[in-house]
Order: C-alpha cells, then sequence, then structure tokens
C-alpha cells in the first residue's frame, strides 16, 4: 500500500468541524486536501475540475443522500471512503467502498485511504 | 231327485233323504277321519243299498289308499290299491259308473281280481277339495248294476257331503299347524329374548306391554306376572317423556320403526339414558300385532359424547375468540374451520373457506411448493412456527399478500390428524419495525456525528498546544465510547453482548493482542452497563500500556469472567496483569482510576476493587446483572 505523500483527497463533509477535523488529519498523513465541498453541488463541481485520487465521502450531505457525488465518483473510477454516523447501514450505499464509521481516528483514516487507493 | 210313482220308491228316497241327514250330522260331530269315513260308508250302504264299499284317500305320495271299507277281502285290497282313474289334484273329475266290469277295456288282471272278489257292477265317485280330486268312494254290486240317476245323484251329494267334511278338516287341521307354529315361535322369540344380553320388549297394537325381557324387568324392577299391567310412562324424565310418547304413539298409529333416546328411571332410582329402537311386527295375514322394541343403555356413551361435544364447543368457541387469524386443515390440506380473525385478514367468507384446499391462501409463487412442506409437517407434527427464518406471506381473496407470521400446531381428533394455524397479519408491526430502524439509524447517525464534532472541538482546542497526551487520551476515550456505541447500535440499543465489548474494547490496538486473554461465558449487557464497561476498559488498557503489563516486552493480561446466579444474577469479571514493570500504589488517582472505581460503581451499581499488587494491576468487578436477559 502506498502512503498518502502527496495524493489528491477530495472532502465532502456538511459539518464544518468534521470537515475541518479531516482536513487536518489528512495533511498531517502528508495528503493534498480538496475542497471540503459542504454541498453536493460543490462536491460534483471540484469532481469535473478537479484531479483526484480518493475521496472522503460523507453519506448524508444537508439532509440529501449523496449519491449523486459517488455516482460521479464511480464514474471517474476515484476510489471512494465513506464516512457515516450510519454504520454498516451504510452498506447500500457504499457498494463496496470502505465505509469508516464517525467518529474516526486518523490511523483509520489513513488505513482506509491507502487501502482504498490499493 | 224325482219322487217315483210306487210306494217302494218314496220308501226308498225317504231313507236315501234320512241317510243324507245322517251323514250330515256324523260329519259335523266326526271327531276324527275314522268317524268321518264310517259314516260315509254307512250313508252308502243305508242310502244306496249297497252292502260293500270303499273309501280310498291320496296318501302324501300321491298313491289312492283304502281308509275304510265293508265286505272287501284283504288281497282285493292289496291288488287294487293304488288303482285310480284320476291323478291327484285333478279338477273336473266325473264319476263313473261300471254296470259290468267285463264289458270294460280294463287290464285282464284287473277284471279277473274284481270277478274273484265277486263284484259285476261298481262305481268309482270322486271325492274333491275345493274342485281338486283328493279321493274316491267305491261302491260295489254282485251282479250287473244298472245305476239310476236317483242313485248318480245321492252318489255325487254324497261324495259332496264328504268333500266339504274332508276341506274343512283340513282347513283346521292347517289352521293348527300354523297356531302350533306360532306358539313356538312365540315362545322361542321369548326364550331367546329372556337371556338376551340387551333390553327387549314387545307391546301390543295398543302399545300395552306384552313381554320385558329378563334385562328389561331387572332395570325397572317388575316382577314376570305384573308385566301385563305395567305401566313404562311414569318412568321416563320429566323432560324426556312429551318426545319418547309421540314418537311411541307414532310408530303405533303409523305401524312403523321408530328410534328415540331418553332417560328412564330404573329401580335405583337413577336414570339412564336409553336408546330405543322400535319395529312393528305383523301377523302372517298382515295384522299389526304391536312393536318390537331393543333398549340400549348408552349412558356412558351418551356422557361421552356430550364430553365430546363440550370440549368440541369450547375449542371452537376458543379458536373463534382467538385474537389472531385461525383456520384448520385435515390430512389433504383441506380447509376444515376458521374463525372471524381469517375472515377479516384473507377476505374470504367463512363458506368460501371450509372444504377448499389451504393452498388458496398461499401465494402463487409459493403454492406450488406449499404441499411439499404440508406433507412433511404431516409426517412429523409438532407445534412450531412456519416457515423458520423465512418470511411468510399470505394471498388474500383481492389478491393483495399480507406478510404473516404462522404458528401451527398438530391436534389429534376422532377425523383423524389436523393442522390448526394461527396466522398473525405482522404488516402493522413490519411497518413499525422499519419506522424504528429508520429513527434508530437516523439517531445513531446524528449522535456519531455529534460526537465527530466533538472530536473536531477537541481537535482545534488541543492544536497548536503541548497536551499532546491529553488530546490523545481525550481521543481515544470519544473512541472507545463510539466504539461500544458501534457495537450497541447492531442490536438496536437493546443488549450488548460481554464478550464483543470486551474484544472490541482491547483490540482497539491490534498489536496486543496476543497478550491479552479473555476467557468467560455469553453474558448479556444492558446499554449503560455496556457503555461503561467499555470506557472502563478503555481506562485499564490504556493504563496497561502506559504503566503497567503492555508496557514492556513481556506482560500479558487476562480478563476473566463468570456469572452467579444466586441469590440473584451477577456479574464478576477480574482483570489482572502480570510481567509488567513492579507496581506500585499510585500517588495520586487519576481520571481512569476515578471512572473505573466511581463511574462504574455508579452506572453498574458494582462493587469494584483495583488492587495495585507488585506483579500487576488487579481490578475486580462485581457487577448485578439484569434478571430474565440470558445468555444466546
Amino acid at each position: 500500500m502506498t502512503t498518502l505523500s502527496g495524493k489528491r483527497v477530495l472532502i465532502v463533509e456538511d459539518e464544518s468541524l468534521i470537515a475541518m477535523l479531516a482536513e487536518d488529519f489528512l495533511i498531517e498523513l502528508g495528503a493534498t486536501v480538496i475542497g471540503p465541498a459542504t454541498s453536493i453541488d460543490d462536491a460534483i463541481a471540484l469532481i469535473a475540475t478537479q484531479e483526484i485520487d480518493a475521496a472522503v465521502l460523507d453519506l448524508n450531505i444537508r439532509g440529501e443522500r449523496s449519491d449523486r457525488v459517488a455516482d460521479a465518483l464511480r464514474l471517474r473510477d476515484i476510489p471512494i471512503v465513506c464516512a457515516t454516523g450510519y454504520g454498516q447501514g451504510a452498506a447500500d450505499f457504499a457498494r463496496g467502498s470502505a465505509i469508516i464509521a464517525k467518529p474516526y481516528s486518523k490511523e483509520k483514516l489513513d488505513h482506509s485511504l491507502r487501502f482504498a487507493l490499493g | 231327485m224325482q219322487l217315483g210313482g210306487g210306494s217302494d220308491k218314496l220308501a226308498e228316497r225317504l231313507d236315501e233323504l234320512s241317510a243324507l241327514y245322517v251323514l250330515t250330522d256324523r260329519l259335523y260331530r266326526a271327531k276324527s277321519s275314522h268317524e268321518a269315513s264310517e259314516a260315509g260308508l254307512d250313508a252308502i250302504r243305508d242310502g244306496l243299498g249297497c252292502r260293500r264299499a270303499s273309501m280310498l284317500l291320496f296318501d302324501e305320495a300321491g298313491v289312492m289308499r283304502f281308509v275304510a271299507w265293508r265286505g272287501l277281502s284283504e288281497s282285493y285290497r292289496k291288488a287294487l290299491e293304488g288303482h285310480s282313474p284320476w291323478a291327484v289334484g285333478g279338477r273336473n273329475a266325473d264319476a263313473i259308473f261300471v254296470s259290468d266290469i267285463a264289458e270294460t277295456d280294463e287290464p285282464a288282471a284287473v277284471k279277473e281280481m274284481i270277478a274273484r272278489e265277486g263284484i259285476v257292477g261298481l262305481a268309482f265317485i270322486p271325492l274333491t277339495v275345493q274342485g281338486e280330486v283328493v279321493g274316491k268312494f267305491m261302491t260295489y254290486y254282485e251282479r250287473r248294476h244298472a245305476f239310476a240317476s236317483h242313485e248318480i245323484d245321492l252318489a255325487t251329494t254324497i261324495a259332496r257331503q264328504i268333500g266339504f267334511y274332508l276341506e274343512r278338516t283340513r282347513a283346521e287341521q292347517a289352521r293348527k299347524i300354523a297356531e302350533e307354529e306360532l306358539r313356538g315361535s312365540e315362545q322361542q322369540f321369548r326364550l331367546m329374548s329372556e337371556h338376551a344380553p340387551v333390553m327387549i320388549w314387545t307391546c301390543d297394537a295398543l302399545g300395552k306391554c306384552t313381554n320385558l325381557n329378563m334385562m328389561l324387568r331387572e332395570f325397572w324392577g317388575v316382577e314376570t306376572e305384573d308385566v301385563p299391567t305395567f305401566n313404562w310412562h311414569p318412568t321416563i324424565h320429566p323432560d324426556d317423556a312429551a318426545e319418547i310418547g309421540a314418537r311411541m304413539m307414532q310408530a303405533l298409529s303409523t305401524q312403523t320403526a321408530a328410534s328415540v333416546q331418553g332417560r328412564y328411571r330404573n329401580r335405583k332410582g337413577e336414570y339412564r339414558v336409553l336408546l330405543t329402537t322400535a319395529r312393528p311386527h305383523f301377523s302372517a295375514s298382515g295384522i299389526f300385532r304391536g312393536l318390537i322394541g331393543v333398549n340400549v343403555d348408552v349412558t356412558e356413551r351418551d356422557q361421552a359424547d356430550m364430553a365430546m361435544r363440550h370440549s368440541e364447543e369450547r375449542f371452537r368457541s376458543a379458536v373463534e375468540a382467538a385474537p389472531s387469524g385461525m383456520v384448520m386443515t385435515d390430512e389433504d390440506g383441506r380447509i376444515v374451520l376458521v374463525n372471524l380473525h381469517a375472515e377479516t385478514l384473507f377476505g374470504y367468507g367463512r363458506e368460501e373457506m371450509v372444504g377448499q384446499g389451504i393452498e388458496m391462501l398461499v401465494p402463487d409463487r409459493s403454492r406450488s411448493s406449499h404441499p411439499v412442506f404440508r406433507q412433511g409437517y404431516g409426517s412429523f407434527p409438532q407445534a412450531r412456527p412456519m416457515g423458520a427464518g423465512r418470511d411468510l406471506y399470505a394471498r388474500r381473496k383481492d389478491g393483495k399478500e399480507v406478510p404473516v407470521e404462522i404458528g401451527l400446531s398438530p391436534i389429534q381428533t376422532s377425523e383423524g390428524m389436523m393442522a390448526l394455524a394461527s396466522v398473525v397479519d405482522i404488516s402493522e408491526r413490519r411497518r413499525s419495525e422499519a419506522q424504528r430502524e429508520l429513527l434508530m439509524a437516523e439517531l445513531n447517525h446524528r449522535v456519531k456525528n455529534t460526537l465527530a464534532v466533538v472530536q473536531g472541538i477537541a481537535h482545534q482546542t488541543f492544536r497548536g498546544t503541548q497536551a499532546t497526551d491529553a488530546h490523545a487520551a481525550f481521543e481515544g476515550r470519544l473512541m472507545a465510547l463510539s466504539a461500544a456505541h458501534n457495537i450497541l447500535t447492531q442490536t438496536s440499543w437493546e443488549h450488548a453482548s460481554l464478550d464483543q465489548i470486551v474484544c472490541d474494547s482491547l483490540q482497539i490496538r491490534g498489536a496486543f493482542s496476543n497478550r491479552v486473554s479473555t476467557t468467560g461465558p455469553a453474558i448479556l449487557l444492558q446499554p449503560n452497563q455496556a457503555l461503561s464497561l467499555a470506557l472502563a476498559f478503555h481506562e485499564l488498557l490504556t493504563n496497561a500500556v502506559k504503566y503497567g503489563a503492555l508496557s514492556n516486552d513481556a506482560g500479558t493480561i487476562s480478563v476473566e469472567w463468570f456469572r452467579t446466579d444466586e441469590p440473584k444474577p451477577r456479574l464478576k469479571l477480574v482483570w489482572s496483569e502480570l510481567g509488567g514493570p513492579t507496581v506500585s500504589s499510585p500517588t495520586r488517582r487519576g481520571f481512569g482510576s476515578r471512572l473505573i472505581e466511581r463511574g462504574l460503581a455508579a452506572d453498574l451499581e458494582a462493587e469494584v476493587a483495583m488492587e495495585f499488587q507488585p506483579q500487576g494491576l488487579v481490578c475486580r468487578i462485581d457487577a448485578p446483572l439484569p434478571e430474565g436477559i440470558l445468555p444466546q
């Protein structure tokens, strides 16, 4: 497994404090943060315009399921880590992508992203 | 008869008449056929002036035999017995008058035999009964005899009189035989019925008792001589009297069979249930003679029937009142019973369901496989839920399917093994379960998001400060709390298994997994217990990593627990560290110790002892377990 060093990771998270935490974790892990996107449209815009290696995606963005974001990412073969408070209840959403339960540690995030990147 | 001219002739006529009167009188008084034959021969002699005469009758074999005679030798009788111009039962037989036997075509031997007896003229007069020849009488003359018409008339009249007599005696005999037979058969009937193991009675056409056999006399306590005056009506139970009376009256008046059941008081004053079957009986000539009846004591059977009916009624009303749809099927899967609930559930009226195959209530996709399951149940019937683990659906009349839960019970009945299915519509339950799951997921999501936000706040708060250890400790505790939440989420916050709490808490740091051993039975914890224990384990583990058995390369931790049930269920758990650096009691109690000692004590009502032994920390937790939650 590669390190996250230099990897461009999109964060999609509507809760700013959680987004900031994820951002800090990723920076500490040597990754480049894209976003964080705090709405579905922002996320889709970023996916369309930015070069992205992986995404940390919240299942629920401002009360809407973020399926459209997941579809856009999958369309571009970008690996996804689903960060969610639903736990394994998000399995149908994740469709095989990694799931990490909130709150997650830096180590857990690191491990999941590296695993997703292969 | 014509009167002739001369006085001799007149005297002859008078003799003839007198002979006829005498004959009629004697035949009337005759007490035997011998007397009658003698009277006949006397009349022939006196009326016809004939010294020799005989009377013959066909015997049973149809041979003409002499029954009486005058002036005939034995050898003559022997030789001519059986000789008859008529066959037995012949009709329209005419008398034969022979003036001289020598002038007839009779065989020479017959002629010679007659001549040897000194007979020349003779007459054959048939004796008839109801027009059929039964015999004859003969008159014999030593000389050639020209038969005068009055002689012929007289002979015919005598023959007719004797015929009448024979007819009368034969009828009399037949009647006597019939009567004797009847008496015999009645005697036989009484004899047979007397000791029969059922109660048998006869009554006459008016319903009066004519015979009660021994068993019935004993039942009522009636002596044989009292039978003719015995009245059985007062022994009938007042509630049954009207019906039994009416049925018996009907049987008597319509001369038909009857069957009626009722209670009768026996000699001991107890009422017994008798089932009476009566048939009319008729004389040979078709006259109604009364009834012959048999009473069978069916008291026990009746009580058993009643008990069965009651229990069946109770069963039916229990089924009817059951709070779920009840459907009973026979061995062939035919519906035999449904209740009101089932009608509502399936949308069919009960008359539409009873008699039909149970498959009508099974969804199309399962219909073909259902009989196989049904037969499987039939070969191993026991009370159990249907379709273990599968979602079951029932098909309504309108074609809609409803999710159901079905419990099956075998019912042994007199008509074979039945299956009673209790069907509950669980649509509402399904909906509320789904609703609850949705709410639970939403709640979890919010709790987790809040924990993540707290994590974020802490992260921002500690950022740039020197309190790295404190930050790590805080985040560790937060993660431990979150991990315990995850476990509880899996069971919808109903319970958590201790084993899982222990393992998850201690394997947060997978590196130590082979240095931590856990042993204990499966125990289910309530949510608050699970959370408190998870936090406690986190503190213990953190402490072990920093200062205890996991702070060097050799130490190990053992976590052992068991359950005691007396007097009340309790959890006893021992955390013991071994092989770490030598332990000395800490001078100051940190948050970890306080959380364990005070937090657990408060949240679990537990007794917690922390023993800082030199070879390692030992923590004993003794906490009450909820009653009723058993390990699965």
